[in-house]
């Protein structure tokens, strides 16, 4: 108790600042009503109300380092000195690659695009490692969509297949899917049916009316016996030998889906990363497009980092594709699995890396970090990780949401503004791209004027707005 | 004298070659040819500064070389004949319109993707996506004859049109998925969820398979058109036992969840 009161006095004698309407940006929930308390003094965050627990631990964390804003193989340079050596090694490579873009703004990811463009590089970000097969779906499939808003107001049976949401958006059950009082849904949980699909009982299993667990790797044999009845089409009763789930629970979840009024399908890395990849994806998708024959049925990915959303946007609205995009030859070519990054990377195609907000060197496969190993990495993060060790250019940046303002896009692709919390000593994401983007136009304009460059890049340089 | 191209620098990013093709180098002189543009990564660079010409063109072309770090290979050519000595690269014969090409190697991902007429045969293995269309495209190949000798990854013959399709190995899995039409025959073991999305065509098989609960069984029978391609891929090189060209199979249709107008054959002589 005097432990408490002592903190009360503490705080009340510090220079506290309250942000009201603030953004977390931890994960794709992207939640806008925070209500943060900043030590203007100390630079961090001392209170997120509203925020969820991976969301406090995030406001928490971002405090302040000790650091130099830029380094070259490790030693402390200038911002100016580390732009230079950044143009100059994306120009001067034949495979440059361009990879993260998850966990910054929109406007960093549009600069990042426009360096992509003029080194005729490669572009892709974390959406290829994780929804990647679900954009690879929505080309295939087609996607029915709804905002996230939709469903808290007409959603009466929510479904949530390969994630676990209780433990990695802990706010989607009760900010938009399953316990908020809708137009339409005026009692909340009471007027839905929550079903979870998952191969093992995880944590959100609570919330879940019905709970449905599929053999591991049968997720595409039961959304497809799941299509099959949805049709009409008889099943045999083997289907619960083949994928774990009885002919009637089958049968009665297709007449629940076709009879509800507004039905939605939230998917996970549970699908889209296990055997079958863009073709679980695909049938979920397919699913929910056989079922408006019926009612209003959509789907939605469950996506992570916070902008991921932004990115595959960003990158669909510069160049026509979503992640896995090649410029080499002057114009934009998509083809995941030639142009995704941990290809690039397994195979020995890449020759420089430009690497932004992602931490690559910590989670690819061994061989994709072994080459990024032995080629010129550049990276901006906030923090130190395993891939600005390998860096030869490091720029230290402030975070999005916390010290820097911008656009960020939620998973329903709803786009939000940022409010920040504080300031930082180092520059954003977006500032020190715009000053590589200059630099790197002005050494290709100066190679085309000395004859380096092709006549088709002179164009490109020439007469490129970006 | 065949043209022949002999691979002299190894890029060190990936080279993409489309200019090797029948149809570009016909008329062509040698050193017409090794000054005809490839791209190294992202820069614009001469042919010859990897590859030695010889020979003249008599309708026939050999590569020789490591050339699988080399995409793009005998990409939509018409005419004539690629002969390459080794293993290759990404994307080669896609798009291919006629003529041929043998791999003496392995062949890589997306090899015939969207090929229209012409025969490919590969004397090795082949990657994923082999005969299919690419993201995106609702059509894949839609003609032409691919004979591979060794084995394949998955989508083998994804969205297919038309065409044929020979495995004398094992395959990945989703064989012949959203397969139109067409003919897909795999001597070895196909992997999961063969024939998924199909509407028509066939997918034969001289090994079990598992098949997707959205197939039915309808018969066990003797098809007399099997008998006539065993004999047709005798003369391509394949050796076909007597017994399973003569023997049962079982009928499978599917996909319902689609038209339900294709079929999986499998062979009943292993069971025997």
């Amino acid at each position: 108790m005097i432990e408490k009161t002592n903190k009360k006095v503490v705080e009340e004698n510090k220079n506290i600042k309250i942000v009201h309407d603030a953004t977390c940006t931890f994960c794709g929930c992207v939640c806008d009503d925070m209500e943060l308390h900043v030590d203007v003094d100390e630079k961090r965050i001392i209170k997120s109300k509203n925020a969820c627990v991976l969301g406090r631990a995030w406001f928490a964390e971002h405090t302040i380092e000790n650091a130099p804003a830029a380094m070259i193989d490790g030693k402390e340079v200038t911002i100016e000195e580390a732009i230079e050596e950044a143009a100059q090694t994306l120009v001067n490579a034949k495979f440059p690659i361009t990879y993260g873009l998850s966990d910054t703004t929109s406007e960093a990811q549009r600069q990042a695009v426009a360096i992509t463009d003029y080194i005729k590089g490669n572009i892709d970000t974390t959406t290829s490692v994780c929804h990647g097969p679900s954009g690879l779906a929505f080309q295939g499939v087609g996607e029915s969509t709804s905002t996230l808003g939709e469903v808290k107001n007409r959603a009466d049976l929510v479904i949530y297949w390969g994630g676990n949401p209780a433990e990695s958006h802990p706010r989607h059950f009760g900010r938009y899917a399953v316990t908020p009082k809708g137009m339409f849904t005026p009692n909340g949980k009471k007027d839905r049916t929550v079903v979870l699909v998952d191969v093992r009982k995880t944590k959100s299993a609570g919330v879940a009316d019905i709970l449905i667990t599929p053999k591991p790797g049968k997720d595409f044999e039961v959304l497809w016996a799941l299509r099959a009845l949805v049709k009409g089409v008889k099943l045999s009763s083997d289907i619960e030998k083949e994928t774990g789930v009885p002919l009637e629970i089958l049968t009665d979840l297709a007449k629940r889906m076709k009879e509800c009024r507004f039905g939605v399908l939230f998917f996970g890395m549970g699908l889209t990363m296990t055997r079958g990849r863009h073709f679980n994806s695909g049938a979920l998708l397919a699913l929910a497009t056989d079922l408006n024959e019926y009612t209003h049925f959509v789907a939605k990915p469950v996506r992570g980092h916070g902008n991921v959303t932004g990115a595959d946007n960003v990158v669909a609205w510069q160049t026509g594709y979503p992640f896995g995009v090649n410029f080499s030859r002057g114009y934009p070519r998509f083809n995941p699995g030639e142009f995704t990054t941990v290809d690039t990377l397994s195979n020995g195609d890449a020759d420089a890396a430009l690497i932004v907000a992602s931490d690559p060197g910590s989670n690819f496969p061994k061989k994709a970090i072994e080459h990024l190993k032995n080629i010129p990495v550049i990276t901006l993060d906030t923090k130190t990780t395993d891939t600005t060790k390998l860096s030869h250019v490091a720029f230290k940046t402030s975070t999005y949401g916390i010290n820097t303002s911008g656009t960020v896009y939620r998973m329903d692709d709803v786009s939000i503004t940022l409010r920040p919390a504080f300031e930082s000593p180092f520059p954003d994401d977006e500032k020190i791209l715009k000053s590589i983007k200059k630099r790197v136009h002005e050494l290709i304009l100066k190679n085309s004027h000395s004859g380096g460059a092709s006549g088709e890049a002179k164009v490109a340089a020439a007469v490129n707005p970006l | 004298m065949a043209l022949h191209l002999k691979l002299h620098t190894q890029p060190d990013v990936p080279l993409e070659a489309d200019c090797i093709s029948p149809d570009r180098m016909q008329s062509l002189k040698n050193n017409e040819i090794s000054s005809m543009t490839v791209f190294h990564g992202n820069r614009q660079v001469k042919l010859g500064d990897f590859f030695d010409c010889k020979g003249t063109f008599d309708g026939e072309i050999t590569i020789d070389g490591d050339l699988s770090n080399i995409k793009h290979i005998g990409a939509s050519m018409s005419l004539g004949k690629i002969i390459i000595e080794g293993s290759v690269g990404l994307h080669t014969g896609a798009g291919m319109q006629g003529g041929e090409i043998i791999i003496e190697g392995d062949a890589s991902d997306w090899l015939a993707a969207e090929m229209l007429d012409g025969k490919i045969t590969v004397k090795g293995n082949a990657g994923h996506m082999t005969g299919c269309g690419y993201r995106g495209s609702s059509i894949g190949m839609q003609g032409g004859e691919i004979f591979i000798h060794g084995n394949v990854k998955n989508e083998t013959g994804h969205v297919m049109r038309r065409g044929l399709i020979v495995v004398g190995g094992d395959s990945g899995d989703f064989t012949g998925v959203n397969m139109i039409a067409g003919t897909i025959i795999v001597f070895g073991t196909m992997g999961i969820r063969t024939g998924a999305g199909m509407k028509r065509g066939s997918i034969i098989s001289f090994n079990e398979a598992e098949i997707l609960p959205t197939f039915s069984r309808n018969c066990e029978y003797q098809p007399t058109f099997i008998r006539f391609y065993a004999k047709y891929l005798e003369k391509n090189g394949f050796l076909v036992d007597p017994s399973y060209a003569n023997g049962s199979f079982e009928r499978w249709s599917g996909d319902s969840v689609e038209i339900n107008r294709g079929e999986i054959l499998l062979s009943k002589h292993k069971n025997k």
